[in-house]
């Protein structure tokens, strides 16, 4: 067995660390326009061991292939964002590369260029989807209410453990690459491409990944094909690494989105009309853009049962550098936004949200919006009981309204509010385009009873390989000691797809479990070492039709709820969080701890959401300030934060939940500003600037 | 020009350009890849070492400022006691570092521990501002924190004794 | 690639001397303003830079009844630990607002205050608290308030070729102190700023009143406060809105952000003295 690495519980090599004999360096060019062409590059002059890399140099194809889209690997004729990489300079002090990058003269036919994405031209569309159940138009002509807003999220940086980056170099036959990737084949097949050669010359050598949010996804791809350029081309090792400034700058972000949101009611407070427009700034080139809409179209309606329905999704192509995933697709902006929004709505009739939410939430049998039958009970009771308790939000919420209402323009100390928020998260296989939706793990148990599970999933932690570890020791009956995951090297492991949408616990683990339980059925009849390959072929799981949509969004989902509680600055209105509890039905927890550790984790993230990540997409080269200004909440800034699971049912799934801080925390945190200041709140992050415009209009 | 300095207990000597930052040449010329440079900006953490024993962000340091200081990575702190009382208040918390941000934690928590025996949460939680990650779970980190800070001072107890 | 020239002064008489003698010359001790707005791999720093950090008289601190001196090359956080309770905590709060306690071991008291381009974050506090600056050069040393580090424009008036030595705090006592933070709290920039209030009372009547606000520009009225001064307590609704609308005309120049905020905290500081 071949390994070129220490297998997992040894350090894996990161980008960072990575040197080789003779390793020089490679920094990229980059646009100086939004929109336009290339008219020709001017390297400065160079001292010996320098040189310039251009498009004409790529053996290969200048493409990328990316989920539904072609990304040039260094552009040319048509440059779709400011920053987007033209060429490349090579040597091998990495400073002075610096500055001959940001001294060479990239000069351009610059063309008009868009950033307007709430509105847009019909050029912009780079997907469209439409859902409508019932009839719409005629539930809010005779609804007893009707309530309207949009809401809006900025983009986001994800902050991963380390900026983009690659290393490549000959390795006897096959180009070797490494790099930090959520798909190890991916990286593969897109060098390949661009080298002109077989995908089996290309051997990708995954680096440690750290926390990835799904930054990780394609990107390493096209840094991955640049520095695998630079290498043929200079024959000798090179490593790129952006800075963290430039991979702020430049690499893909969290999309943005603007959401209106019309909602009907029936005289009793039933939700009898939902109507909502989704537009989501998915930058230059779009990639993930119908997966994006589909997540973004599913979650529009919430956890909420409604017999009329309309959902318009754009994803619209601008000259913002590419933005998309981000701890999933496009589910958390639209829980954010229904979610906000039906708590507007309960509270305008003087109704505890929680309750209003419990009449109208889906039942096992609701029709869902492809038109099948939700197949699974949701347990709202259960969740919202102990979520109630654990907050004490019933008593906190009717608290705050009455300390509001009471208020009137005297401040006289902080501001108090309370909000609510209820999401899901569905696993399944939600992923098309380049995705061929077959997955593949082995496992190999030797002469000496010793496991090797071999797989191409990516890990950010040790806990997931944890996970895999033990249930195939437990399966073989084997000590945790004699199981090992491979390095994920794409010439030593199968393709088991990206690992991203909690694939790694609800798709590959089953794969192991499998793998394993196919070895136990034949080891004690035929000799070792015995070999088993698992795969988990994917049907497309929805089909898009003129206004309809059909199948299943999701195999199963995980249920949560969160409330925030969150107490304004007299003075400032700056808001600040006191109190977060999360309560979920995670199904079958393969680690209770890790899975409670994950969510608080993510809390933490989306509360920097609230709070004070934002990234304004660049007109033209960069916005510096927003780099420096870019931070997540320090430590001493979070609530004290507590997290509930339901005791699950015995034959109850593994379920994803690492999305369901994202798609709660949000719409909670923002109605809880809300409710203490009594003005309308929109959009994340909250600004106190804009809060004390608001006070004090009011 | 040369920097003499002292690194991890060693009287030691560079060969650095005013442009470089400590962060860079003590991971270029001494290989030590425990600390990264990262946002070089002074805002991740993710360079922290101690400078005449205090903690601070190598990558907003330029070299040439530590001509004849002292200078402790992670390298040079793992050889101590107190390196082995964080681990293994960490383990026994459940800690789970990205494998990125650990150096830093630990620093984080050895310069506190120093200044703090037994520090306050609102303490740990300020200090460990220093060392931001995604990967942080504030509850764990906490618990681990303490769990450090009761090891070193039973072993200081034991020692005493 | 620009290499830099670097000095290292071992007193400050030597230092004197470099400043007289290399007039364009940057003074580097923490460092952390000048280099946390390159993040390039390398450092860009002008010809020549004099490494102030260890002198011996930059890094002195004494403590009296009346007085806590603090040399300039002092870090934030060692003023934060040798001051203890003692530092007024108008100080100690927009010194602890300042980065992580990491940076803080690297930042100066005195590079906090002789940033030329805006207010860092100590000024106003110390403004409110009528802090001196020892400026000296080859000629002398002098003690100016705070406050003339200020132009007539509001904006920074550090005196050039001047070098900072020590910054004396006046401890006294206060009624009143509060220390808010807008617009963003980890990188300055021209939509940041921070507001420091001072008041005392004696016998229901306000015997101290002192109010700054500064971001790139500073904003204080001594001749607003000085009519504050000996009213009784608390202020009347109509004495609330007169003095409110005073401020609120002089912030008309701010960005509209900054303005609207410094309005709402004007607001705060006054209803403060209503109760």
């Amino acid at each position: 067995m071949r390994r070129r690495e220490a297998p997992e519980g040894g350090r894996r090599l990161s980008v960072s660390d990575f040197k080789a004999e003779g390793m020089i360096y490679a920094a990229t060019v980059r646009s100086p326009v939004a929109r336009g062409s290339v008219r020709s590059i001017e390297f400065p002059r160079m001292p010996t061991g320098y040189r310039g890399i251009l498009p004409t140099d790529i053996p290969g194809a200048n493409a990328m292939a990316s989920f539904g889209t072609s990304i040039p690997v260094l552009a040319h004729d048509a440059l779709a964002y400011a920053g987007e990489p033209v060429a490349l300079v090579a040597g091998p002090d990495p400073i002075l590369l610096e500055e001959i990058s940001a001294s060479t003269k990239v000069l351009c036919d610059e063309e008009e260029a868009y950033f307007s994405w709430e509105s847009f031209s019909s050029d912009q569309v780079a997907a469209k989807h439409v859902a409508v159940v019932g009839d719409p138009d005629l539930a809010f002509s005779i609804a007893e209410t009707v309530l309207e807003d949009s809401y809006t999220n900025t983009a986001l940086e994800h902050y991963y453990s380390e900026p983009q980056g690659a290393a490549a170099a000959y390795d006897y036959d096959k180009l070797a690459v490494w790099c930090a990737t959520q798909w190890p084949y991916h990286v593969r097949d897109s060098v390949a491409l661009v080298l002109g050669c077989k995908n089996e010359e290309v051997s990708v050598r995954p680096t440690r990944l750290g926390v990835h949010l799904d930054g990780k996804l394609w990107y390493p791809s096209l840094v991955a094909c640049h520095a695998a350029l630079a290498s043929i081309v200079c024959g000798r090792p090179v490593k790129l690494l952006m800075t963290r400034e430039e991979d702020f700058l430049y690499s893909p972000k969290r999309a943005r989105s603007s959401i209106g949101v019309r909602a009907a009611l029936g005289r009793n407070g039933d939700l009898t009309g939902l109507d909502l427009r989704i537009a989501v700034n998915l930058g230059a080139y779009a990639p993930l853009a119908d997966e994006v809409l589909g997540q973004a179209i599913f979650a529009a309606t919430g956890v909420y049962t409604c017999p009329n329905i309309r959902v318009e999704a754009y994803a619209v192509l601008t000259n913002n550098p590419p933005m998309g995933a981000f701890g999933g697709l496009g589910a958390s902006h639209s829980f954010f936004a229904l979610e906000a929004h039906m708590n507007r709505l309960a509270a305008s009739r003087g109704e505890d949200p929680m309750d209003w939410k419990s009449r109208n939430v889906l039942r096992k049998g609701s029709t869902l919006l492809t038109g099948e039958p939700l197949r699974e009970e949701v347990p709202y009771g259960a969740i919202a009981d102990r979520l109630a308790r654990m907050s004490d939000y019933r008593r906190k919420y009717a608290c705050y309204e009455l300390v509001r209402k009471r208020r009137g323009d005297r401040i006289d100390g902080p501001l108090r509010g309370i909000g609510l928020s209820f999401a899901y998260q569905g696993s399944g296989p939600f992923l098309s385009g380049d995705d061929s939706n077959a997955y593949a793990v082995e496992a190999t148990l030797d002469k000496e009873l010793r496991l090797w599970i071999r797989t191409s999933a990516a890990v950010g932690s040790e806990g997931v390989l944890a996970i895999w570890r033990r249930s195939a020791a437990e399966l073989l009956g084997v000590p945790l000691e004699s199981v090992t995951v491979l390095p994920p090297v794409t010439d030593e492991v199968p393709n088991s797809g990206p690992s991203t949408l909690s694939r790694n616990v609800t798709v590959v683990n089953r794969l192991v479990d499998r793998a394993c339980e196919a070895i136990q059925k034949r080891r004690f009849r035929d000799p070792l070492p015995l070999t088993a390959k698992s795969v988990y072929r994917v049907p497309k799981p929805i089909q898009w039709e003129e206004g309809q949509v059909r199948g299943s969004p999701f195999d199963t989902a995980a249920w949560a709820a969160a409330a925030v509680e969150i107490e304004l600055d007299p003075w400032t209105f700056e808001p600040r969080p006191i109190g977060l509890w999360i309560c979920a039905d995670g199904g079958k927890l393969l680690s209770p701890e890790r899975a409670a550790a994950s969510l608080r984790i993510g809390a933490s993230d989306a509360l920097g959401a609230c709070m004070r990540e934002r990234v304004d997409p660049t007109e033209r080269l960069g916005r510096r300030d927003d780099f420096f200004r870019y931070g997540l909440v320090p430590l001493h800034e979070l609530p004290p934060m507590t997290v509930a699971f339901l005791e699950p049912s015995r034959k109850a799934p593994v379920k994803g939940i690492g999305e369901l801080p994202f798609n709660t925390v949000p719409a909670a945190f923002l109605s809880a500003v809300a409710q203490a200041t009594g003005v309308r709140v929109s959009s994340l992050p909250v600004s106190a600037t804009e809060l004390t415009r608001a006070m004090e209009a009011t | 020009m040369t920097l003499p300095f002292i690194l991890n207990g060693e009287d030691v000597s560079a060969r650095i350009r005013s442009v470089d930052r400590l962060s860079d040449v003590l991971r270029s010329d001494f290989g030590l890849l425990g600390l990264q440079s990262d946002c070089r900006c002074g805002s991740c953490g993710r360079c922290l070492i101690l400078l005449d024993g205090r903690l601070v962000p190598s990558c907003i340091i330029p070299a040439f400022r530590i001509r004849g200081r002292e200078v402790v990575t992670i390298e040079g702190f793992a050889q101590t006691d107190e390196y082995q009382d964080i681990v293994a208040g960490f383990r026994s918390a459940g800690v789970e570092n990205c494998g990125f941000c650990d150096a830093s934690k630990i620093l984080s928590t050895a310069a506190l521990l120093e200044r703090r025996a037994r520090p306050t949460n609102a303490e740990i939680l300020e200090q460990l501002s220093s060392a931001p990650c995604r990967c942080t779970d504030p509850e764990a980190l906490l618990r681990g924190v303490l769990a450090a800070a009761d090891r070193r001072s039973r072993r200081i107890y034991r020692r005493a004794r | 690639m620009l290499v830099s020239e670097i000095h290292y002064p071992r007193d400050l008489l030597e230092l004197l001397d470099l400043m007289r003698r290399l007039p364009g010359a940057l003074l580097y001790a923490g460092g952390t303003e000048i280099l946390r707005q390159q993040a390039g791999r390398g450092v860009s720093l002008p010809a020549e830079v004099i490494c102030i950090y260890g002198l011996p008289e930059l890094r002195k601190a004494s403590l009296s009844e009346r007085y806590l001196d603090v040399g300039a090359a002092v870090t934030l956080a060692e003023v934060l630990e040798l001051a203890g309770s003692a530092l007024p905590s108008l100080l100690a709060d927009a010194l602890r607002g300042i980065g992580t306690p990491a940076l803080r071991n690297l930042a100066t008291l005195g590079g906090n205050l002789a940033s030329r381009d805006r207010f860092m974050d100590a000024w106003p506090a110390l403004a409110c608290l009528d802090a001196l600056v020892e400026l000296r050069d080859s000629g002398g040393a002098t003690w100016i308030n705070v406050n003339r580090l200020r132009g007539e424009d509001g904006r920074p008036a550090f005196p050039e070729g001047g070098l900072l030595t020590r910054v004396r705090i006046p401890l006294e006592r206060w009624d009143a102190l509060a220390l808010r933070k807008v617009g963003g709290r980890d990188y300055p920039g021209p939509d940041t700023a921070v507001f420091a209030l001072a008041a005392r009372a004696e016998k229901g009547i306000l015997a101290a009143f002192r109010l700054a606000f500064a971001g790139q520009v500073a904003l204080r009225l001594q001749e607003v406060e000085t009519r504050i001064l000996g009213r009784s307590l608390p202020l009347s609704e109509r004495e609330h809105r007169a003095f409110s609308e005073e401020y609120r005309e002089a912030a008309a120049d701010l960005p509209e952000g900054l303005a609207v905020q410094f309005g709402a905290l004007v607001d705060g500081a006054l209803r403060l003295l209503a109760r």
